[in-house]
């Protein structure tokens, strides 16, 4: 199994930078997932990885051999598009068996494999159809077949799922995470989804503007982001804008715009009358009887718990869910909220202000 | 109320709707397609006439059918010709970026602008043994057959058709699936084989036609050629046959009996031998499966792919561009002392009159067509529509003109000369505005037009505010497409009458009576003012192709 | 302010049924969202509301009044397609007052109408930009104020979010909502996506082959569905097969590894074979004794909740469960998978099979 480390890689058009001086390190057997917004380079990255394109600088190294300059069709490297992409003029077990012919195999064997991995993927019915017959769920699992069939050492997934209705999106992603780890194969996933990342990944890499914002495993992202973007791309959460106005060797007292007092814990590097921002996720936030004052705007069933939505006295929007068993609050209803105090994260507050520094697009 | 105001109004009613595209069908029908396929109404009205003077005249009828298996001969060969050399050179114009990609595209082009009587001539010069023409410096003289001659002329004119009919189709097909066969080991040759080149036969299919057709149905190029090699009277195609006997002093009977039987067969062995060329191409199945991955691998990589392109280049150079501006040569010959513009005024302004007229006319009545074709193509009646429009572009022009000008004189309808050229320019080029239309119609998205009803706006409306100005520059392109058509056409032109005094048909005049000089500094000219339309049409496109 | 209703609707195309004697009633001043799978004919109810397509049979009122012959453009029902359809050669401003100019408003009106539009939208700085030189987000803006400046009083909103990333869609279904509810005009949605219609829509109406299955609140759909299908679209569920030994206050199912489950009354006869659902995110894992033991196969940390998936007695079962719990279990774990009575729902077995039923594409 391949270990694949890039070194300052950067990818550009003119004077456009797609990506620039990655570093980045995937380990054996790991299920990576690099996550952004549309535009932050993460397509750029997968093709350059894939060799599909040269980069600009810098060098992609797959087991410690560089590959920088190897054509793409002597990487083994399987690659699932966005658009799926299997031939349509091919059956599907020609597709799948496309890529075994081409390393010389004769058809008999070419058959063979691909008869196992469409037996993987539960497409082995679909053997004597054509692309276009089978539905858009079915086609991207061929198209996986297809991809670790050529005997791929690595699988670079590129969107696979955006094309696809959400509901087989949900059914499909735990599938592949499922078929990936029995065969134990590297992967790289690109998505904008996340939680699409948050379900198949060991490691999710952040991506924005072609550069790494950070990279973790999807419960420390979540529950620690390190970075104000992340902790608004990854999962919801409140933002509220404030002023560190104490501090004592375990918490810190932030003062929202309304003068309301919060304590969080941690965070002691931060001083006295530093502007920053407090992000606490909706399930971190409880109505309770004495807090920030706010009135209910809206309340959501979710399914499983309801969301209500509320406008505080400090102007901020905050929102915080109820088990679906409780009777929900009323439209206008005013009530006091507090944070969980470790949970709650508190960031520098940018220059350039909160929704810039977290803009999507 | 305005004018637009109230059209805005009736067409929000179905009846008026539906009332407008009658007209308009009935037009299509009664006025393109049944004059251009009377002839074989002729055919069969007149049979017992038609056998006595031709059919059962076994020297006429063996010159008939020489002449027609030269046509079809010289269209296969010059199409698979192109074929050949088309193939890479789409794949350069589509798949490869480089510098000077633009100007490429114009030279590639270039043939289009250029007159068939003038390319024509030039060809002859350049290639040819002229026999008594003046040679300027640099002729190469190199080709005594007349076949070999007509093929390298057909080649020049055809080409861009092919390459830009391969094109269009390779810019359809998404270039992940090539991606997706490299990721799975094919080498570069290796994928463009097995899986593009599959989805492509219907660019192949297209190409072919086009190409096949355009070769058939020429008919002032050819005979300009031949008449500078001295052979118009020796060597014949099916085209330039009519043409010889249009200007031969038999009886009118006679030659009317002739002219019919010739365009008969010519529009009928076209109409089978292109059906049975998309039956045929479309259900070839070439062995795409077999692959070698090492040798292929080796094609793909180093000098085989450079050597390639270096050939499609030389091939543009040498064959296409070269000869075709070699006219312009004449420049250095030494003019006679005097020369007489008048005749050469004279034909412009008539050809100019006819072309505008024509162009006018394709575009009132072929918009429309174009639109109900693209925009109802689940329906019966678009789908025989739409197939109906090709046959104009299949048959000969030749064969159309004479068939044409029988229709209106038959029943003593119209016999103005002027009146029959503009309808038979209009029924060759009427197919071009329409196909251009629908085209770029259907690449649009229907939602736009959806849009604007549900924002209140009646369908001319919808059409005026929304769908024309985003399909403007094909309309554009249309028309200035059939301008030139309509500007370079002899066959037709003759066909209907040899009095007809048209700029190409001019030329030939001349050429006849060993006016050298003038018919070149005429189709110096013709290419003129051709190209100023094409460098019009290339810089709208290109202006609005960056609005959005 | 319309009321719209949609009575015995059909069209067929060829073999194939996109509507199948429709009926739904749209009450003024909804937001009403229609979901379901690709191919549903969702698009086809929208564009037949829109008058874009003709019904081959059946009725559609606006107000009562029968408006199936009634031109698009006199329907004033403004459609916004997923493609946006902004016009590309004119700019922000040009197709805003695109409505109000085809109508032949008042100049002045209309500029007017459309600077208050766009500064809703938040695009009054990008009046002079073209289509192509916006956002994906800024062009689903423009294309919403220019439905909503038109002066209609419904809107047809047909998939608008499916173009754009996964976080933007939720920022801007928000923005939808409140925008459509601040100008009170009917709107009808369509979508794939139930996460959005349940946070989007006052009512669902759930579709598939042409017919609508279930209609209802968000909250109804969900805990109350009428069908396999719908139990399982809606949020997934877990699902057994089994025979009904008695009805009373509890119905009581053995299932097909002969244990006897208890579920929510139902009105079927006793002896008949059924389906049971339980949603997943009503599934609860718990360690103390049951009937349902099984080992726990892999543990995913998504965010608001974690996904576990359970194998017991040979079939999967899974579960969405707060991400509190995510350090209770680990991979290999025996846990009992249990639910409580009232949240699991018993469904005549489908002729077609179970499998078929619950197909998504």
């Amino acid at each position: 199994m391949p270990r694949i480390s890039l070194q300052k890689v950067t990818m550009r058009f003119g004077d456009i930078y797609a990506v620039r001086d990655i570093d980045l390190v995937i380990k054996d057997g790991e299920y990576l997932t690099i996550l952004g917004p549309s535009g932050c380079g993460k397509t750029s990255l997968i093709k350059v990885i894939s060799g599909l394109w040269t980069p600009s600088e810098g060098r992609v190294l797959i087991d410690g051999e560089d590959v920088t300059d190897v054509p793409i069709e002597d990487r083994q490297v399987g690659y699932v598009f966005q658009n799926i992409a299997l031939f349509p003029h091919m059956k599907v077990a020609k597709n799948v068996s496309f890529g075994p012919r081409m390393q010389g195999k004769t058809t008999e064997e070419g058959k063979e494999i691909a008869d196992r991995f469409l037996k993987l993927v539960n497409m082995l019915d679909r053997l004597n159809m054509f692309p276009g017959e089978l539905s858009g769920g079915e086609q991207q699992k061929v198209a996986i077949a297809r991809a670790m069939a050529s005997g791929a050492r690595l699988l670079l997934l590129d969107e696979p799922l955006s094309a696809l209705d959400a509901r087989v999106r949900m059914d499909l992603r735990y599938e592949i995470r499922r078929l990936v780890k029995e065969l134990g194969i590297t992967v790289i996933h690109v998505t904008h989804d996340q939680d699409e990342a948050m379900s198949v990944s060991d490691r999710i890499v952040v991506m924005r503007n072609g550069s790494i914002v950070e990279s973790d495993s999807p419960m420390r992202l979540y529950r620690r982001p390190n970075n104000l973007f992340t902790a608004y791309f990854i999962g919801e959460t409140n933002l509220l804008e404030g002023m560190v106005s104490d501090k004592d060797d375990r918490n810190i007292l932030v003062k929202l715009r309304d003068g309301t007092d919060i304590k969080v814990g941690g965070n002691r590097h931060f001083n006295i009358n530093d502007a920053i921002v407090l992000s606490v996720r909706p399930e971190y936030v409880y109505p309770a009887k004495e807090g920030l004052s706010a009135k209910v705007v809206q309340v959501i069933y979710m399914g499983s718990y309801w969301r209500v939505v509320t406008r505080a006295k400090s102007e901020d929007i905050v929102e915080y869910n109820i088990p679906k068993h409780h009777e929900p609050p009323a439209i206008g209803q005013e009530l006091e909220l507090v944070f969980n105090r470790k949970m709650s994260m508190v960031y520098r507050r940018p220059k350039e202000g909160i929704s810039e520094a977290v803009r999507l697009e | 109320m305005s004018l637009t105001k109230r059209i805005d109004d009736l067409s929000s009613r179905r009846d008026i709707r539906s009332g407008w595209f009658g007209i308009i069908t009935f037009f299509f029908l009664a006025f393109i397609i049944l004059p251009t396929v009377y002839v074989l109404i002729y055919g069969i009205t007149d049979f017992q006439n038609l056998s006595d003077t031709v059919l059962d005249d076994p020297e006429t009828m063996s010159l008939i059918w020489g002449a027609v298996f030269t046509s079809f001969s010289l269209a296969l060969l010059v199409t698979i010709i192109d074929l050949i050399v088309g193939v890479p050179m789409a794949w350069i114009m589509v798949r490869k970026e480089f510098r000077g990609k633009k100007l490429l595209d114009t030279l590639i082009d270039m043939p289009l602008a250029f007159p068939t009587a003038a390319l024509g001539f030039s060809i002859g010069i350049f290639w040819g043994l002229p026999i008594d023409a003046p040679v300027p410096p640099g002729a190469l003289g190199i080709i005594a057959s007349p076949y070999i001659l007509i093929m390298l002329l057909h080649i020049i004119f055809t080409y861009p058709y092919m390459v830009r009919s391969l094109s269009a189709i390779l810019e359809q097909i998404d270039q992940s699936y090539e991606e997706a066969g490299m990721t799975l080991g094919a080498s570069r040759m290796t994928a463009a084989r097995t899986i593009t080149l599959p989805l492509f036969r219907a660019g192949l299919i297209t190409g072919f036609i086009l190409c096949f057709a355009r070769s058939l149905s020429e008919t002032g190029g050819t005979f300009i050629a031949l008449i500078t090699i001295g052979q118009a009277d020796k060597f014949f195609t099916g085209p330039t046959l009519i043409a010889w006997f249009k200007r031969s002093t038999l009886a009118p009977e006679e030659v009317e009996a002739i002219l019919a039987v010739v365009s008969i067969i010519l529009i009928v062995t076209a109409i089978i031998f292109l059906l049975i060329i998309k039956f045929v191409l479309g259900r070839i199945n070439v062995p795409f499966d077999k692959v070698w991955p090492r040798w292929e691998r080796v094609l793909s990589r180093g000098m085989v792919p450079k050597a390639k392109d270096a050939i499609s280049f030389v091939w543009l150079f040498a064959i296409v561009i070269i000869p075709s501006f070699f006219i312009f040569a004449y420049l250095l010959v030494p003019s006679p002392a005097e020369m007489d513009w008048s005749g050469l005024i004279n034909a412009l302004s008539f050809s100019f009159m006819v072309a505008g007229v024509v162009t006018l006319a394709d575009i009132v009545l072929g918009v429309p067509m174009g639109l109900y074709i693209a925009r109802h193509r689940d329906k019966k009646l678009a789908q025989i529509i739409d197939s109906l429009v090709n046959i104009p572009l299949i048959v000969p022009t030749t064969a159309l003109g004479f068939s044409l000008a029988l229709f209106w004189t038959s029943q003593d309808l119209v016999t103005n000369i002027t009146f029959l050229v503009i309808m038979a320019h209009i029924a060759f080029t009427y197919p071009l505005v329409v196909r251009n239309v629908a085209g770029a119609v259907m690449e649009v998205d229907p939602s736009y037009e959806e849009a604007a009803r549900t924002l209140g706006a009646k369908p001319f409306a919808t059409f005026r505010t929304v769908l024309l100005p985003i399909v403007r520059s094909a309309v554009l392109a249309g028309a200035i497409l059939a301008f030139t058509r309509s500007l370079g056409e002899t066959g037709a032109t003759v066909a209907v009458s040899s009095e007809a005094n048209t700029v190409p048909v001019y030329i030939v005049n001349l050429m006849n009576s060993g006016d050298y000089y003038l018919a070149a500094v005429s189709a110096m000219v013709l290419i003129m003012v051709s190209f100023v339309f094409m460098f019009a049409l290339r810089y709208t496109i290109r202006r609005d192709g960056g609005g959005y | 302010m319309t009321v719209v209703e949609l009575k015995g609707l059909s069209k067929r195309y060829g073999s194939t049924v996109a509507a199948d004697s429709m009926d739904l009633k749209v009450e003024e001043g909804e937001y009403m969202c229609i979901l379901g799978p690709t191919g549903a004919g969702k698009t086809t109810a929208l564009k037949m509301v829109a008058g874009l397509i003709d019904p081959d049979s059946g009725q559609i009122l606006f107000d009562g009044k029968d408006y199936t012959k009634v031109e698009p453009e006199s329907r004033e029902a403004a459609m916004l397609s997923q493609v946006y359809s902004l016009f590309p050669h004119m700019d922000v401003n040009g197709n805003v007052i695109y409505g109000p100019r085809i109508r032949g408003w008042d100049v002045q009106e209309s500029q007017d109408i459309v600077d208050n539009m766009l500064e809703m939208v938040h695009l009054n700085r990008r009046k002079d930009a073209f289509p192509c030189e916006l956002s994906g987000g800024m062009q689903q803006r423009t294309a919403l104020a220019r439905a909503l400046a038109s002066g209609s009083k419904v809107i047809l909103l047909d998939e608008p979010l499916r173009a754009l990333d996964a976080r933007l869609r939720i920022e801007l279904r928000r923005e939808i909502r409140s925008l459509v509810k601040a100008m009170g005009i009917t709107a009808i949605h369509v979508t794939h996506d139930q996460e959005e219609a349940m946070v989007i829509a006052d009512r669902v109406a759930v579709m598939r082959y042409g017919k609508v299955v279930q209609v209802g609140t968000p909250k109804e759909v969900f805990d109350t569905p009428v069908s396999p299908f719908v139990a399982n679209f809606v949020g997934q569920s877990n699902f057994f097969t089994g025979k009904l030994v008695s009805n009373g206050d509890y119905s009581v199912v053995e299932n097909d590894m002969g244990i006897n489950v208890k579920a929510r009354p139902c009105q079927l006869p006793i002896g008949s074979e059924v389906v049971v659902a339980i949603k997943v995110g009503n599934t609860q894992l718990r360690t103390e004794e049951g009937f349902l033991i099984g080992r726990v196969e892999r543990i995913l940390y998504e965010g608001v909740t974690i996904h576990v998936d359970v194998m017991a007695n040979g079939k999967l079962f899974s579960a969405k469960l707060p991400n509190r719990k995510y350090e209770e279990f680990s991979p290999g774990d025996e846990v009992v998978v249990g639910w409580s009575a009232d949240e699991a729902t018993v469904f005549p077995m489908p002729e077609q099979g179970l499998e078929e039923e619950l197909r998504l594409e």
